[in-house]
């Protein structure tokens, strides 16, 4: 990397988390802190949200499936347009019009505290695991590359955004993401064009070899329960799925309970039911281009520098003569089986999983950007991982105080004290954070754990406010439903590990609709004051 | 806005959403219809 390059990275972050604390002006009461005294409008809040779900994660492990896998992963968000609209007819206004600060203390006044409680404490536990992933992802890709200690790297993507979260609420996250986004496309944009410029043949010739190496099919209409990810899966796991994180995942609804009315509500959620397909083919398709250019061009072995320089160390003549015939061979085959042994060998040497598909796309910008750009890649990253961390943060934060400590130690509290308790838990959640992503990276597969983990709760959690729009479900039916619900999709995860987890949210939502009203049913009806919905 | 014209506003933009997904998914289809064998 050149010194324009950190030059970038340094001026960027600067002035970005300078810009978020600058737009901490009005969040000196709580409302303002957690809901920007909800005056957002729509296009900043649709960008917010699209930048929350557009992690590091995205920028280099969904581009490097993109090389890898090919297009097939877009099939994932194809249930997203129709879950937004659905949410914008059904539960944005009803939402927005509680006038709530979280999704769950809603549930309080359709059901009971224990449901409440529950729900929330689920989201903060899978909500504050995934937040700790979300910065381990690319922290362990900077200390391969760059060589740099680990707990350096997650201090410097957590830390800044830590402190602007912290100083500026959702404010500041808000207009901050906003920013983000338009470098993040621009960097995705820069790279794509660098790719057809320094590919050696036409974009017509290089989607002919895309196509022939099965890298853009996009569709898979088989109706198969095991298979990750087909059309089916997308389309009705998707929609479960989708409904379930933007409806009622605290770090979405945050979003929209800030905009200024319903209305700007329901069209910030359009902004992501417009655009979320594009920009993800967008980024699959980068990792494509990689793979094309990499055909024409010399491609590492093994794309993690750690473990290359790990192997050359213990095995230098063994991985010589692996490199010699990955080089010499043109045919894909045998291109994949060489690296195959190379990366089993790895794994031997290093006694870590040796899968480097997360470290193409950033290895691919270090050796072949242009100068300057490879630092606006490098800023990007940081940047996705930085949106995706602040609004996390932002919603632990709120539902610890109001679903917690304001409903259960202290419920009168005054409005500087509860931003002096906001801001320590802002704080405190963003070290639990950065303490998860240096030990889930020691622990390899926790990844896979907590993201399986997750997806037990997010279609149970969905069946519970589905239920909530049924008059006669009362807070026992409820309350026993979420916990059939989780059980039932933990012993599916268990009982049939091969059903791929976009089902889980499907099973885990009837499962609690069903259970929930049958008790329901068994049991005495809701108060009237409790079956109104608001 | 009156709560018809937010309505209307949301229909004419629900219908451009639709577009834009038939549109993107038309091109993935035709991608993958063109260059794979």
């Amino acid at each position: 990397m050149h010194a324009l390059d950190w030059v970038i990275i340094v001026g960027w972050l600067t002035y970005i988390v300078s810009h978020g604390i600058r737009r901490s002006t009005g969040t000196k009461e709580i409302e303002g802190y957690f809901l920007a005294n909800r005056s957002l409008p729509w296009w900043a809040v649709g960008l917010s949200v699209m930048a929350t779900q557009l992690s590091a994660v995205t920028m280099v492990g969904t581009t490097g499936q993109g090389a890898t896998d090919g297009l097939r992963f877009v099939q994932f968000y194809f249930g997203l347009p129709l879950a937004m609209v659905i949410l914008g007819v059904t539960l944005v206004p009803f939402l927005h019009g509680a006038r709530v600060y979280t999704a769950y203390e809603y549930l309080e006044r359709r059901f009971n505290p224990a449901t409440r409680s529950l729900t929330a404490f689920l989201f903060l536990v899978s909500r504050g695991m995934s937040c700790g992933t979300i910065i381990a992802a690319p922290a362990v890709v900077f200390s391969a590359i760059f060589g740099w200690n680990l707990w350096w790297c997650v201090s410097l993507i957590g830390g800044p955004a830590i402190l602007y979260t912290m100083i500026g609420g959702v404010q500041a996250v808000t207009w901050v993401d906003v920013k983000q986004m338009f470098l993040i496309v621009g960097a995705l944009l820069a790279v794509v064009i660098t790719l057809i410029v320094k590919i050696p043949v036409s974009p017509h010739d290089a989607f002919v070899v895309a196509g022939q190496a099965g890298r853009l099919r996009v569709f898979d209409f088989s109706f198969n329960l095991t298979n990750t990810y087909t059309f089916w899966s997308g389309l009705i796991g998707g929609t479960f799925l989708m409904l379930s994180y933007f409806g009622t995942d605290q770090s979405q609804v945050q979003r929209y309970l800030a905009a200024k009315s319903v209305d700007e509500a329901r069209s910030s959620l359009l902004i992501s039911a417009y655009w979320k397909i594009p920009l993800q083919a967008l980024v699959l398709l980068v990792g494509v281009l990689v793979f094309v250019f990499y055909q024409y061009n010399p491609a590492p072995l093994l794309y993690n520098p750690a473990h290359e320089r790990a192997v050359v160390a213990a095995q230098p003549a063994l991985y010589a003569e692996m490199k010699q015939r990955y080089e010499a061979s043109h045919i894909l085959i045998e291109r994949n089986a060489i690296r195959a042994e190379a990366l089993d060998l790895a794994s031997r040497v290093t006694h870590q999983p040796a899968k480097d598909v997360n470290y193409i796309i950033p290895r691919f910008v270090i050796d072949n950007l242009p100068i300057g750009l490879a630092g606006l890649f490098i800023a990007a990253v940081i940047a996705a991982a930085m949106n995706a961390i602040s609004g996390e943060l932002m919603s632990l934060s709120t539902t610890t105080v109001i679903d917690f400590y304001r409903r259960w130690v202290q419920s009168d509290i005054a409005d500087d004290r509860a931003m002096v308790v906001s801001r320590i838990a802002t704080v405190a959640w963003g070290i639990f954070a950065c303490v998860v992503a240096t030990y889930a990276v020691s622990l390899g597969s926790l990844i896979e754990v907590v993201n399986r983990f997750g997806s037990f709760f997010y279609g149970s959690i969905l069946g519970v406010f589905l239920l909530a729009m049924i008059r006669r479900a009362n807070g026992i039916g409820a309350f026993i439903g979420l916990v059939t619900g989780m059980l039932t999709v933990g012993a599916v995860n268990f009982g049939f590990p091969k059903v791929a987890f976009l089902w889980h949210n499907v099973i885990g939502a009837v499962v609690v609709v069903a259970v929930g009203m049958v008790v329901s049913l068994m049991t005495p009806p809701p108060a009237p004051a409790r079956a109104v919905r608001r | 806005m009156t709560e018809e014209d937010g309505r209307r506003r949301f229909r004419r933009n629900l219908v451009r959403v639709m577009a834009v997904q038939v549109v993107t998914l038309a091109l993935l289809g035709y991608l993958q219809y063109i260059f794979t064998p």
